[in-house]
């Protein structure tokens, strides 16, 4: 994404200026408001259109042959049969598009880690299940699958590398022979005096989990559709992404083509949670497909290819040791992670993107002195591996808060208790990894939620039920939650890279006001959300607003919506932008009516002389004169009431308490998650309702990867969650009622004090799952539960071992 | 995810679907809610090059209760789940029923659908094998009777010949004093069950045990009935005889063990859950 060298990563001096648009909170109207989503009518009424809506005349559907081996050399390919049926159009495979398509060239910018250099689509090695071989083009897809079914091809299986830490050892067979280790990337952190910390220390703990595999798992897999015109050489393309225009700058090389040549849609994406906010191979090879038919192409994808072959997260071996002192104070944390990869990095964040930022929040909100972080990168013959809701800090913090648990009870001491005993203090602090919070309630909100449930009157019930032979657990996870994606949260996790994102705001001629951003709506209500901003902003009404987003050819340009970024990076861009348009109206407006412009007031979409009621103007009529008012406008001024600019905001992290309450049917191994109660803290809320809407999601995600998901395989490389049937995600019947309370600690660096949030029910609800289990069942022992999932064979499986224990 | 070709034809009466069957042979399927068939037809992992759908053949989807009860099958099983007639003669049935996936599926799906598909994880099977039902199988050459114990030959296999159809399930009246219970384990509620058991005894004046039937799913490829542990429990109160009858299960099945279960955790669960299902069964009346 940028080409900064490792030494300009977070050196713990590089703050932001403060915030320039610092008069609109104190007259806003609408931020903070539960303002009702303006999206939900279209899909209330059914007129969503979604990727597969979109038909266009002539247009053919592609199908991808698929490998079902994990590791297996192409000996050959022999499409006869499938082009003899009536119907297929063409089969290509990579020799077809190599005259056409350039590779993907995959890397972080930091010394440690190699570069993946492939072709877009691989006709020779298969290296998991699920990999692209030959795409079929057919008349309908039923027949392109028809198509897939009658390609003849010889496959040599080889031996598939499955064992994450085996891939480690030298003599590994290797997932690419032409990188010459599996390890992409080794990277070491270390800041303070560790091993004199761990030497003293009175405690030392250690600790080896392995977080499972699970994904986002959209209600809408991925889609592309590519019209190729090759007499204008335009390209359209229609994709379920959350990074239209990173689309178009990541595919437009390989591709060949202009970025102004190209144009990616992405109007209504059903579900991205970070998976979408990657450049998929079908995204390159759609387009090169329809390039090379000369016709427009449409994939679709179908639940078996989301689930073995779009995108896998969150899978890592995570070592931790902790030297605590004797009254259970923490010293220091060490910390090794084994990012479980797949065949190759995803493009573009690679599987760092977990690893990374799982190490960097290593600390969250304890205050420790020193720590060691190492990384390993294995590749193995699984699906690629990135970047989903709550990335890499999901597992690192499931890791580290079981951990806690864990020595909390080896002491004896309360896990409210030891968490509260070591908390940073809910100022403004720089972690010991260099990360700089800017303000919270990093403890406040953990005493407000251990209120909320009735924390010791919930201990004295859970000791009675205890004797009637049940068995209540309650699970304490508190988290920070790095937000706002941009150039300086990415050098705290770890990523180089320099970037902004924009925002326009224009007064159209009857006064009504169109903002555009680089991000991306896919059910974050933005069109409503950045509409409080901007009326906010501008001092217009809610309704004089539209947001445009998803369209590379409508929207300014900027790099999406992922990372819980939009509040601040999209809303700060229009407060900057909306306040230099105020500014033109006001200017405007003071001509007009013969007075200064420090006498002019623009309220409700009225601007009006202070102290003189009756003398004002209306937006209509100051849109209408900025373009059309000749000598009436300002003298030797730009006429146009619109401004673009950008913003790359500071740090910011928002946090939170997240409590799980369950009870453990210890002869059936099932876990009834009866209830989950959580206080955030996002500083500046733009809209309570979807802050909400946002926390339920999330913690779903969480209970999901806790105790349902798993995206399985076989020792022998057999991709085991191939359907709905095996892959389980909770539903509405086993989601509990959630409690969901609020802190509002505006930033104290960004603009308007917003903080992003969105992820971090997936960050912690499934710490807080997995230490309410491990709560419920520490009456059998000494537990510790050292694996996600937990289901109730698990379960059975922790009771056995604790009863054989004793 | 889409199916291969197939041909699809829609018999008007059940004669005409046994002589479909018999015309396409095991290349044909029967079709009647879909809810198993076509997503293994979209996976492709079942290529029938017929479907001959018995959906619409009239009169095959009611249920009557006469002395014996007939269920139709292609009532749908959220029409069994409503029907006072069945709820009334067999309880244990729309109680089970309500684990068979969602809503959803349950407008769709059928009663005979789910009996023979055969999937030894399923809640019928195992339901219809505690109730000691009666399948009802129309051929070429007329009806006959399968015996539930006789029905189910191995994962989705039945003692249906080729050109049969599945037209009814037939309870006999219960007699005496009965009791029955249902009770199952899924990794989230409408998922098929990890380990499942459906009981029914018939119990004497003083609360001892006569006749018990205890049958299991998910712990073979077919449900399996205990009889040792139905046995012990002859001439004892349920509640003494629970626990013994849920260790006798547990030392006598051979169950599998997938990436959701391991076999040890089906063979303890499966004791706990007869033994918990025996215990609750003294306040479930109604049937057999």
């Amino acid at each position: 994404m940028s080409t900064t060298p490792t030494e300009s990563l977070n050196t713990g001096l590089n703050i932001q200026t403060m915030a320039e648009a610092d008069d609109v909170l104190g007259r806003r109207k609408y931020i903070g408001m539960s303002v009702l989503r303006t999206e939900d009518p279209v899909f209330l009424t059914g007129r969503g259109k979604y990727t597969d809506d979109v038909h266009l005349p002539g247009m053919l559907h592609a199908a991808f042959l698929r490998s079902p081996y994990p590791h297996a050399k192409i000996l050959s390919i022999d499409k006869t049969r499938a082009l003899a049926l009536d119907g297929v159009h063409a089969v290509y495979t990579e020799a077809d598009f190599e005259p056409i398509l350039g590779h993907f060239v995959t890397t972080v910018h930091r010394e440690e880690v190699l570069t993946v250099d492939r072709p877009i689509m691989d006709s020779t090695v298969a290296r998991y299940v699920g990999q692209p071989i030959a795409v079929v083009l057919a008349d309908s897809r039923y027949l392109a699958e028809d198509g897939v079914d009658l390609i003849d091809i010889q496959w040599e299986p080889l031996e598939p590398v499955m064992d994450a830490e085996k891939a480690l050892e030298p003599d590994s067979t290797l997932v690419r022979e032409d990188l010459g280790t599996n390890n992409f990337a080794h990277i070491e952190f270390q800041r303070g005096d560790t091993e004199g910390l761990f030497e003293g220390a009175a405690h030392v703990f250690s600790k080896r989990f392995h977080h499972g595999r699970f994904m986002a798992a959209p209600l809408e897999p991925r889609g592309v559709i590519a019209d190729w015109d090759v007499a204008s050489d335009e390209l359209v393309v229609w994709s379920s992404t959350q990074i239209p225009h990173l689309i178009r700058t990541f595919t437009a090389g390989p591709l060949g083509i202009a970025e102004s040549k190209m144009r990616v849609i992405a109007d209504h994406v059903g579900g991205g949670f970070g998976m979408k906010a990657h450049v998929f191979d079908e995204e390159a090879l759609i387009p090169a497909s329809s390039k090379l038919s000369g016709k427009p192409i449409k994939w679709i994808e179908d639940r078996y290819e989301n689930l073995a072959a779009s995108l896998h997260s969150k899978e890592m071996i995570i070592y931790l040791e902790a030297a605590v002192d004797k009254d259970g104070k923490f010293l220091a944390f060490k910390g090794h992670y084994i990012g479980v990869g797949g065949a190759w990095p995803a493009h573009p964040w690679t599987s760092l993107i977990d690893t990374l930022p799982a190490a960097s929040l290593l600390p969250s909100i304890y205050d420790i002195q020193a720590v060691s972080t190492q990384i390993d990168a294995p590749l193995t013959n699984r699906c690629p591996s990135g970047a989903y809701r709550g990335v890499g800090w999901t597992p690192g913090h499931v890791a580290r808060e079981t951990f806690i648990d864990d020595i909390a009870r080896e002491m004896e001491i309360d896990p409210a208790e030891i968490r509260l005993m070591n908390s940073i203090p809910d100022e403004p602090f720089v972690s010991v990894t260099g990360m700089k919070y800017d303000g919270g309630s990093y403890s406040a909100s953990l005493r407000k939620t251990l209120e909320m449930i009735d924390y010791e009157g919930l201990r004295k019930k859970q000791a009675e039920l205890l004797k009637e032979g049940r068995y209540l657990g309650i699970g304490i996870s508190p988290y920070v939650e790095p937000t706002a994606w941009g150039s300086e949260v990415a050098k705290a996790n770890g990523f180089a890279a320099e970037f902004f994102d924009a925002a326009n705001v224009t007064v159209e001629p009857d006064g009504s006001i169109t903002v555009t951003t680089g991000c991306h709506n896919h059910g974050q209500a933005h069109y409503t959300t950045l509409a409080q901003v901007a009326a906010d902003t501008l001092g217009v009404s809610f309704e004089s607003i539209r947001v445009i987003e998803n369209d590379s050819s409508q929207a300014v340009y900027g790099t999406g919506t992922y990372a819980s970024r939009t509040a601040v990076v999209a809303g700060g861009a229009i407060m900057r932008a909306g306040k230099e348009v105020r500014e033109k109206i006001i200017r405007l407006a003071a001509h007009a009516m013969e007075v200064s412009p420090e006498d002019v007031d623009l309220a409700d979409g009225i601007a009006s002389v202070k102290g003189v009621p009756d003398k004002s103007m209306t937006m209509a009529e100051l849109g209408f004169m900025s373009y059309y008012g000749g000598s009436s406008r300002v003298p030797g001024v730009e006429p146009a009431l619109t401004s673009t600019r950008s913003y790359d905001p500071p740090e910011t992290y928002s946090n939170g308490t997240i409590i799980a309450i369950v009870e453990v049917d210890v002869e059936t191994g099932f876990v009834d998650l009866q209830h989950i109660a959580c206080c955030e803290d996002c500083g500046t809320m733009l809209n309570p309702m979807v802050v909400d809407g946002q926390m339920v999601g999330a913690i779903s995600h969480g209970i999901g990867g806790a105790m349902y998901e798993d995206l399985a395989y076989a020792d022998n490389g057999q991709f085991l969650s191939a359907s709905l049937m095996d892959y389980l995600y909770p539903s509405t019947t086993e989601v509990p009622h959630m409690e969901i309370s609020h802190i509002e600690t505006p930033s104290v660096v960004t603009e308007g004090g917003i903080k992003g949030m969105g992820e971090s029910g997936n960050i912690a609800a499934g710490a807080a799952c997995i230490n309410a289990i491990a709560d419920a069942l520490s009456s059998f022992g000494k537990i510790e539960i050292n694996k996600t999932p937990i289901g109730p064979s698990d379960v059975m499986d922790l009771i056995r071992g604790l009863r054989g224990a004793k | 995810m889409k199916p291969a070709a197939f041909k699809y034809v829609r018999a008007a009466t059940v004669p005409e679907a046994a002589s479909l069957l018999a015309e396409y042979g095991d290349e044909a399927k029967v079709l009647a809610g879909g809810q198993s068939l076509i997503p293994m037809m979209s996976m492709r992992l079942a290529r029938p090059e017929v479907l001959v759908d018995i959906a619409r053949i009239p009169g095959l989807n009611e249920i009557e209760a006469n002395g014996v009860l007939t269920i139709g099958a292609t009532t749908t099983q959220s029409a069994v789940i409503r029907s006072d007639v069945v709820s009334a003669f067999a309880p244990i049935i729309g109680v089970a029923l309500g684990h068979v996936g969602h809503v959803g599926n349950r407008s769709r799906g059928t009663f005979g659908g789910t009996v023979a598909h055969a999937d030894p994880a399923s809640e019928m099977p195992a339901v219809l094998l505690a109730l000691d039902a009666e399948i009802i199988a129309t051929g070429p050459s007329g009806q006959r009777t399968i015996a539930v114990e006789d029905f189910f030959v191995t994962t989705f296999e039945t003692a249906l010949a080729d050109d049969e159809v599945l037209t009814s399930i037939r309870l006999l009246a219960p007699t005496g004093n009965a009791c029955w219970s249902f009770n199952e384990v899924a990794r989230r509620h409408g998922d098929y069950a990890l380990v499942g058991v459906a009981a029914t005894a018939e119990l004497d004046g003083a609360g001892k045990v006569t006749k018990a039937r205890i049958a299991l799913s998910g712990v073979s490829d077919t449900p399996v009935r205990v009889k040792e542990a139905e046995e012990s429990l002859i001439g004892k109160t349920l509640s003494d005889g629970a626990k013994v009858a849920g260790e006798i299960v547990s030392s006598s099945i051979d169950p599998p063990g997938d990436f959701h279960a391991t076999k040890q955790y089906r063979i303890e669960v499966a004791g706990a859950i007869v033994t918990r299902a025996l215990n609750e069964m003294a306040d479930q009346k109604g049937t057999r």
